[in-house]
């Protein structure tokens, strides 16, 4: 019955969803102050409905309601509770179920937050409901979360995916889907400016703040799936182009270049059609990235069940908002025009240099994760595009996006700077840069160019803002702290990652228990191996006792798991970290001759990748909570 | 210049949802399946009922190889189909993947033996040569020549789509 009630609820949501959305956008008076406040009430019962609906079938999944059949197929009795909430989100249905409350999430706080007067807050809101609509008919057509087993329920359940056991994976897709879905908001103000046609209207400030609140979460969210990557797949790295990392990348892309445009455009009214466009993109990728994840388009670990049908929904579903949004744009494309010329060397200047380089990006990116799918299709032969192809594109684009930056924090909004090459912040980062990188070279003896040029481009980029910095403590001159702090993080996270790549090494070695073996300054001495036995899996629990050239010896244990219920194999890495480097072991297989494959890596300044991407999240959310960005 | 924006803006996502739409919709798509051509590895495995060594040569023929586990749920879903398979008259070996012999046993018991020999490699080396990622896999030898690799599954819609077309080429069986 309860199940019932929970189905029902979300059925009404989409019943209202479609109101709102009728009458906000097809009535003619939709401003005026009786409509819009029934649009707004309307939303807010939609909304609570579907947020009870998931509510209940959080309830559902905590209770162990094994009649639910994908909580069935995807939760146990065994499972701690905190994971039976979890896997809500392990499989395609209760995860769809999950991105589309927090679609309609984001407009109930749009819906409370902005006032009703605002002129695009009715069509706006009728753009995200119409969009929820859209995909609460695809999760109850297609993908189902509240289908029964009836009569006789299983007793137990299938039990989670292993791997999905886990805090962090807890947290990344519900963040990421947070950052995904909020850029309906700009989105669906651009759309709503496009509707009505009226150039005066500033929908830009009115997104700002939630532009790059929906950017942070996207942000803090590829990170967290990264780290999750790194410990728990054990796939020993920060990235791996895997085409959902990509999809995930794009949409990120995108977002960063249409916050910079925004901000132009707030300013002075310029790079408008550039912002609408990549107010659409943005939004349109983020749906692009559902698409490929659900539709089982592409292999990958991320990807659920492969239904074609689902698939053609998506297609279609998201041609259809694309196709609306440029027939829209391309309608009204004469009437935003923005008028004025933009000066050389300005800051809007190098803010379109910058949306130009972006958008190389994101069709490299694009281009990698589709060209394999075309050529196979047209060839019958699989390609894989890797790290090679991106590096070959990202280094250069990224180190000169990077050389520009630091010219531009120079310039000035409308005026062209006068380029002064010896003016003291220029000359002197750029010595201190090339004087780094000199050094780089020659103590780590290496002649690689592009780890050598992104080193010179982070520091160019952190030398420079360090003097703002130094500006702002001794001259009180004013800084944006958003823009130091997320420009820095990008230096940081440039130089951590060069320094990366140019010094972790790694190493498969056999070891024979009770003996050591050496690598690199570390020696290694396996101490013992055991069976342990858990309540849902069983593991092989090796003892390391590890010592670095300092003396100082730590303990690891690395664990192989192999979990009962779907008889899963994982692999636990076992992770020493220090400040600047980690030491990461996992076992593979005993050998013949009674020694274990023991995979050694050591990666340093993992740590400080990570750290500086969520720095650079972290100068969003002083963005979203500072007041002088309202303007 | 606004013209050429226009058309942009409009072509270049028409030309994706258009390929995506192709792609999708293009029926012969199965992930799951390779065809690239390889000697069977050499391996010597012990058999699961009887412990008697199987080597290379043991076996003859054409056959299928079938990759299973007692811990492999998916294998249940699968077993129904090989029973009819091998009652059809198509051989089908068996390749018990890192399990343990006794539950290996027991679940024949429960579910019926559709295997006519049984490889157990506990610790997955053949299968690590045969490039096996999970259970179930499929693999289908020609004359000592794998033609065939399904990663999932198998059942009528598969075997049709995926191995019949190779049994028809090479006249199998």
């Amino acid at each position: 019955m309860i199940i019932e009630i929970s189905h029902f609820l979300s059925i009404l949501a989409t019943g209202l969803f479609f109101l709102v959305g009728y009458f906000s956008i097809f009535t003619p008076s939709s401003n005026s102050s009786y409509l819009s406040s029934l649009i707004t009430r309307t939303y807010s019962q939609g909304f609570f409905f579907l947020f009870f609906s998931f509510l209940i079938y959080v309830w559902l999944a905590i209770t162990d309601n094994f009649n639910v059949e994908y909580i069935a197929n995807h939760s146990n009795t065994a499972l701690p509770t905190f994971y039976k909430i979890t896997s809500i989100w392990s499989a395609h249905e209760g995860s769809m179920f999950l991105w589309i409350v927090f679609l309609s999430l984001w407009g109930f706080i749009f819906n409370i937050r902005v006032n009703n007067n605002e002129i695009l807050k009715p069509k706006s809101m009728g753009i995200i409901s119409f969009i929820l609509v859209g995909f609460l008919v695809f999760l109850l057509a297609t993908s189902n979360p509240f289908v029964t087993i009836l009569p006789i329920p299983p007793l137990n359940g299938a039990d989670i995916n292993p791997v999905l056991q886990d805090p962090a994976l807890a947290i990344h897709p519900p963040t990421l889907y947070l950052g995904y879905v909020g850029f309906v908001i700009p989105f669906a103000c651009a759309i709503a400016f496009l509707l009505h046609g009226d150039a005066e209207i500033n929908w830009e400030a009115l997104v700002k703040k939630w532009s790059v609140s929906a950017w942070v979460f996207l942000t803090i969210g590829i990170t967290l799936g990264s780290w999750w990557a790194y410990y728990e797949l054990g796939w020993g790295g920060y990235w791996f182009w895997d085409p959902v990392e990509n999809v995930a990348l794009m949409p990120w892309l995108a977002a960063t270049a249409f916050i910079h445009s925004l901000g132009v455009s707030i300013k002075s009214s310029q790079l408008r059609i550039w912002t609408i466009l990549l107010s659409i993109l943005v939004f349109s990728l983020s749906l692009f990235g559902a698409f490929i994840v659900r539709s089982g388009i592409i292999d990958s670990v991320h990807s659920f069940a492969n239904d074609p049908d689902r698939g053609l929904y998506l297609l279609g579903f998201i041609g259809l908002i694309v196709f609306i949004s440029v027939f829209l744009f391309v309608w009204r494309l004469s009437s935003i025009k923005s008028s004025s010329v933009i000066k050389k060397f300005s800051k809007q200047s190098f803010i379109s240099i910058n949306n130009i380089l972006f958008g190389t990006l994101i069709f490299s990116v694009m281009l990698g994760v589709t060209y394999p799918l075309i050529y196979e299709f047209l060839f019958d032969q699989k390609i894989s595009v890797g790290a090679p192809f991106y590096n070959a594109i990202f280094i250069p684009v990224v180190v000169l996006a990077s050389i520009f930056l630091f010219f531009s924090v120079d310039s000035k909004w409308s005026r062209s700077i006068n380029f002064e090459f010896f003016t003291a912040p220029i000359f002197l980062s750029a010595v201190l840069s090339l004087a780094l990188t000199f050094f780089v070279m020659q103590f780590f003896n290496t002649q690689s160019i592009s780890i050598l040029a992104s080193i010179f481009a982070g520091s160019l980029i952190i030398f420079r803002y360090i003097y703002e910095i130094i500006n702002f403590l001794f001259k009180k001159k004013y800084v944006n702290p958003f823009s130091v702090i997320a420009h820095m993080s990008l230096g940081l996270l440039l130089v951590s990652i060069s320094f990366n790549s140019l010094l972790s090494t790694e190493r498969a070695l056999s070891i024979d228990i009770n003996s050591t073996e050496e690598y690199k300054d570390l020696k290694i001495f396996f101490e013992d191996i055991g069976v342990e036995n858990n309540s849902n899996y069983d593991s092989i629990q090796a003892s390391f006792l590890v010592e670095d050239q300092n003396g100082r010896a730590f303990n690891l244990k690395p664990e192989k798991r192999r979990y009962f219920t779907r008889g899963q194999i994982t692999t636990e890495t076992a992770i020493h970290v220090t400040a600047l480097r980690d030491i990461y072991i996992t076992i593979g297989d005993q050998l013949d001759d009674g020694s274990w494959v023991v995979n050694v890596q050591i990666n340093y300044l993992i740590r400080w990748i990570w750290f500086s991407a969520l720095l650079m999240g972290f100068a969003g959310i002083i963005l979203v909570f500072s007041n002088r960005a309202k303007a | 210049m606004n013209i050429l924006l226009k058309l942009i803006v409009l072509i270049v996502p028409a030309i994706f949802i258009f390929l995506f739409f192709i792609i999708l919709t293009n029926e012969d798509v199965y992930p799951g399946a390779d065809y690239d051509q390889f000697e069977l590895p050499d391996f010597e495995l012990k058999d699961l009922d009887d412990s008697k060594r199987i080597s290379i040569d043991f076996i003859e023929g054409d056959y299928v190889l079938n990759v299973w586990a007692s811990w492999c749920i998916t294998c249940i879903v699968e077993h129904p189909y090989l029973m009819n398979l091998s009652k059809t008259g198509v051989p089908v070996i068996g390749l018990n993947y890192k399990d343990e012999k006794q539950d290996a046993i027991v679940w024949l018991k429960k579910y019926g033996n559709p295997y006519q020999t049984i490889l157990h490699d506990y610790k997955g080396n053949l299968a690590l040569d045969l490039g096996v990622t999970g259970a179930p896999e499929t693999f289908l030898i020609n004359n000592g020549e794998i033609v065939a690799h399904y990663q999932g599954e198998v059942n009528d819609r598969i075997w049709n789509d995926v191995f019949m077309p190779i049994i028809k080429d090479r006249e199998m069986f």
